[in-house]
């Protein structure tokens, strides 16, 4: 059944704010896709499974799919948009490029999001960090064995680590 | 002529930028003014005739704008096949019956998807259930429940046999009389599915003009454009499918798709854009997933291990229409007869219809499931006659230069040195057979396999066009009708492009996949991208050299053959100062030829002088001339208290022709390795009735960064890259995904001595094997 009651929000996404109304059920990942034309942020399933829809939640790794828009108030917002600001791209973008960690692309930018949360937190980190980060972050295309390998470069290039 | 600057080189991708920063658009991104929500109607029966659909109630549903059943079409069917032996068989949207749980029977178009759904609950439909078979053997039988009538040319009182595919090479009977050793095995392999990231989509814009805009997320615009128009009956200059980024593919996105034609439709009918896209339980539940097959195999052997007769047979469970089920079936034929010498070797292939939903293509499309049986076979027949795995299979591996049953010559062939290197590098000989890891609880092993695949055989559309556009500042356009599904399609032709005209891969810009701006290409299935568009891609650059080279030579006053072309530039060899840039020699061009701005044409078929692709019913005619050889060996670890298995190396000795861009090569037996993992250990789409028992990936498993295997590679190159020249790289998108399979069933033997004769490797098989169950 259609919900027309809206509530009136304002997001802060990528340090913009932006203000909208948005119905109780609706997904943050479905404002930030349909609403506000930000679809970086891929949905590969809807249910939490893939990790395609990672965004940052006031710096956490969060399935945007299963967060409610409503719940997001107040709080910072990144996305795969809000990474290569003037162009310039992140290490953790730049050794995906350069390491070979991306195919078909569909799963890049929630694993971009996850590997910059992690070396965020944790700038040198294990395979056993790296795994944990990504285990609920599923691609088809690669075997994960590049993508391995770019987030351990990436670290090395990290700016917290100098 | 000259070093290699571009291909064969480890070269970042083109879309990659794009991809990283999340700027790439893909059909499921597409956002367009007033588009409307699609939503799919399916069948809650495994087989039933449709007695009525009421939508009036549905219609009522504010916000719904249209809804369509069988009776809004044209009643056009279409097929994965469409061939005089086998012609279409399904139709867009169910007609009088439905086949399978979930097969397509009305669709709804709406503001939003929360009204689309009310109005599908809201459809009535009444059926008059019908008995319904899902096991392939069973729906052979006579008197099983007719879901089709049986193929008219297959009479052997047989029931629902969609096709079937007959081969006799040499004499079979008297092969094995002159046997040593002969076994027979059957073998059988479980339903698996692609688990491409990206869903089924589909955006449909029918404009005031006339025309139909598409983007829907497949391997080729193409074929997506002819089924299209045919089942809409629309000529095909009113549609164009346009290009978007594709999320993944592995053959599950070849042919036309009911969602894409109601998508088109239903935007025909309300004068809006519409997109449907899938859900993931959809996908699990209603969508095409890969083909299982049940493989006999019997094979005659002389003592020293050499093959002399070797007799298949193969059936497939097509689903409820012929899907590529009668493709499956020609196929494995081909995995049999490619890799081994068998002087005399027959083969029967069945394709079975059932009540379950309907099966294409997935990534090796029959390669993993009949390795795996020849393959196992092998290792037991070593064993008998006390031969080493290596031993055997070197014994009966072709060579260049050899001819195949089909009249095909593999021409360059590097599986022996495949075998010699795989087996040096792992210390196969050592390894394999030995004591040591045999004891305790757990236990190690190594196994071997070897596989061919081959690339670019004839099917619609059968060739690739490309155009290289001069632009006036000496950079490219590179127009190819090649879809990039993540297997770098468009990174590795704009190589070859680079490479025959010494321009840096930032100068040139590519423009893809749209039916409407491009020349035709055959799409990137059959394995056939670097070889066919590569290729054309070659031969249209190579014509914008030439005439840049005959524009330099009446300028510099010099020999054509005295030119040589680097950095943007044509130079007169030996002489340093006498040289023209692209950007001159474009002006020159415009300015001496009437306007010509310079444009280069390529063009590449497989078999060119063959008029058809091969008979599927007699596998007679031509295939390709492009055979890729790998042997694969698989270091397992078995815990004999829980039954599970880990895969400890992966190690994969390639021919794949020469490596246009190593990185990407790399990616693509990584990616199979890890398919292959998912294969043997964790992924099973579990059906029951035809219903999908686990629609999601919580409960069907596909490797995580958890599973990831450690994969290594051996490059055995056989061809070499001249600029200029004809070359026969081969492919490297499919052909590890089935070597390895039978190489971790044959470790695991090594291991515990456990014969596993299906697939998957579950704990529960191999305690059973222990005895540790019953």
């Amino acid at each position: 059944m259609s919900t027309n009651q809206k509530q009136l929000l304002e997001l802060s996404i990528n340090g913009e704010s932006y203000e909208l109304a948005v119905a109780c059920q609706e997904t943050l990942l479905e404002v930030l896709r349909n609403r506000l034309g930000l679809t970086g942020t891929k949905e590969g399933c809807g249910t939490g499974e893939c990790g395609s829809c990672t965004v940052l939640l006031e710096g956490e790794p969060v399935l945007a799919c299963l967060l409610l828009a409503l719940d997001c108030e107040n709080k910072q917002i990144e996305t795969i948009e809000g990474q290569s600001l003037e162009g310039r791209m992140t290490p953790v973008q730049e050794a995906f490029l350069e390491k070979g960690a991306v195919q078909c692309g569909f799963c890049t930018p929630g694993m971009v999001m996850a590997s910059t949360a992690l070396l965020k937190r944790n700038p040198d980190p294990n395979e056993e960090d790296i795994m944990e980060s990504l285990e609920g972050h599923l691609c088809r295309c690669t075997g994960y064995n590049k993508i391995m390998e770019s987030v351990q470069h990436a670290a090395k290039s990290y700016p917290e680590k100098s | 002529m000259g070093d290699l600057d571009y291909v064969g080189k480890r070269i970042l991708r083109k879309d990659g930028p794009e991809k990283v920063t999340g700027k790439a658009i893909y059909s499921v991104d597409i956002q367009l003014r007033g588009k409307l929500v699609g939503r799919i109607l399916r069948s809650p029966h495994a087989h039933a005739r449709i007695l009525n659909i009421d939508t009036r109630r549905a219609l009522q549903v504010p916000g719904v704008k249209s809804i369509i059943t069988a009776k809004d079409t044209l009643g056009i069917k279409h097929g994965f096949v469409e061939t005089p032996r086998y012609p279409a068989d399904q139709y867009p949207l169910a007609m009088d019956k439905v086949r399978f749980v979930g097969e397509e029977v009305a669709a709804v178009a709406a503001t939003d998807r929360y009204a689309a759904d009310e109005a599908l609950d809201l459809i009535e439909v009444e059926y008059e259930v019908l008995p319904a078979v899902f096991d392939p053997e069973e729906a052979m039988l006579s008197g099983a429940p007719e879901i089709h009538p049986t193929h008219p040319k297959v009479n052997e009182g047989l029931s629902n046999i969609g096709g079937k595919t007959t081969s006799v090479w040499g004499d079979v009977e008297a092969g094995f009389k002159e046997a040593d050793y002969i076994r027979e095995d059957r073998f059988e392999s479980h339903l698996r599915t692609h688990g491409y990231l990206e869903p089924q989509a589909t955006v449909a814009s029918f404009e005031s003009d006339g025309k139909l805009n598409v983007w829907t997320s497949s391997q080729g615009p193409f074929i997506k454009r002819a089924k299209l128009a045919k089942t809409l009956g629309l000529p095909q200059s009113s549609v164009r499918v346009k290009k978007a980024y594709v999320g993944g593919a592995f053959g599950g996105k070849i042919d036309l798709f009911s969602h894409e034609f109601c998508a088109a439709l239903l935007s025909m009918k309300t004068s809006r854009p519409v997109e449907i896209i899938a859900t993931r339980e959809e996908i699990f539940t209603a969508y095409r997933h890969g083909q299982p097959l049940i493989v006999t195999v019997k094979t005659g052997v002389k003592k020293d291990g050499t093959i002399v007769a070797q007799q298949l047979k193969t059936i497939n469970n097509s689903g409820a229409y012929r899907g590529s089920g009668v493709v499956v079936i020609f196929l494995a034929w081909g995995f049999t007869m490619a890799p081994y010498r068998v002087p005399n070797l027959k083969y029967d292939g069945y394709s079975v219809y059932t009540n379950n939903p309907i099966r294409t293509p997935q990534r090796g499309h029959g390669a993993p499931q009949l390795r795996f049986a020849v393959e196992s076979q092998l290792d037991m027949i070593a064993e008998e006659l006390g031969l080493d795995p290596m031993e055997i299979r070197l014994k009966n591996a072709r060579e260049s230069g050899e001819m195949l049953p089909n009249g095909d010559n593999v021409h360059n062939c590097g599986l022996k040195d495949c075998l010699l290197d795989i087996a040096k590098h792992t210390d196969f000989k050592n390894k394999f057979g030995s004591k040591q890891g045999k004891s305790g609880r757990f236990r190690k092993g190594i196994g071997v396999g070897v596989s061919s695949y081959f690339g670019g055989s004839l099917i619609y559309p059968n060739s690739s066009s490309v155009l290289v556009k001069m632009n006036d500042d000496g950079s490219v356009t590179l127009l190819t009708g090649a879809m990039d599904i993540g297997q770098g399609a468009e990174t590795i032709l704009s190589q070859i492009v680079a490479e025959e005209l010494k321009i840096p891969m930032e100068e040139i810009q590519v423009v893809a996949a749209d039916t409407e701006t491009t020349p035709v290409d055959i799409g990137s299935w059959i394995s056939g991208n670097a070889y066919v568009c590569g290729n054309a891609a070659r031969v249209a650059a190579g014509d914008v050299r030439e005439k840049l080279k005959a524009l330099a030579a009446r300028e510099l006053e010099a020999d054509t053959r005295d030119l040589v072309v680097k950095d943007k530039r044509v130079h007169v060899k030996g002489s340093p100062d006498r040289s023209l840039s692209y950007a001159h020699l474009v002006a020159l061009s415009i300015q001496k030829h009437r306007g010509d701005p310079i444009i280069g044409n390529g063009h590449w078929r497989t078999m060119r002088d063959e008029p058809t692709h091969p008979s599927l019913a007699s596998t007679k005619g031509r295939w390709t001339e492009n055979y890729a050889f790998d042997a694969q060996t698989a270091e397992v670890e078995v815990d004999t208290e829980t039954g599970k298995v880990k895969l400890l190396k992966a190690v994969t000795a390639h021919d794949c022709g020469f490596p246009i861009n190593p990185m990407l090569v790399e990616g693509q037996i990584d990616g199979q390795i890890s398919m292959a993992l998912g294969h043997a250990f964790l992924e099973e789409v579990m059906m029951e009735e035809g219903r999908t028992l686990n629609p999601s990936w919580l409960d069907y498993r596909m490797p995580s960064i958890r599973d990831m295997a450690n994969s290594e590679y051996i490059d055995i190159i056989t061809e070499k890259y001249r600029i200029g020249k004809p070359y026969r790289t081969k492919e490297v998108g499919e052909g590890y995904v089935s070597a390895i399979l039978a190489a971790i069933a044959n470790a695991i033997y090594d291991a515990v001595g456990v014969r596993l004769f299906s697939t998957p490797f579950t704990p529960e098989k191999i305690l059973r094997g222990l005895g540790k169950i019953k």
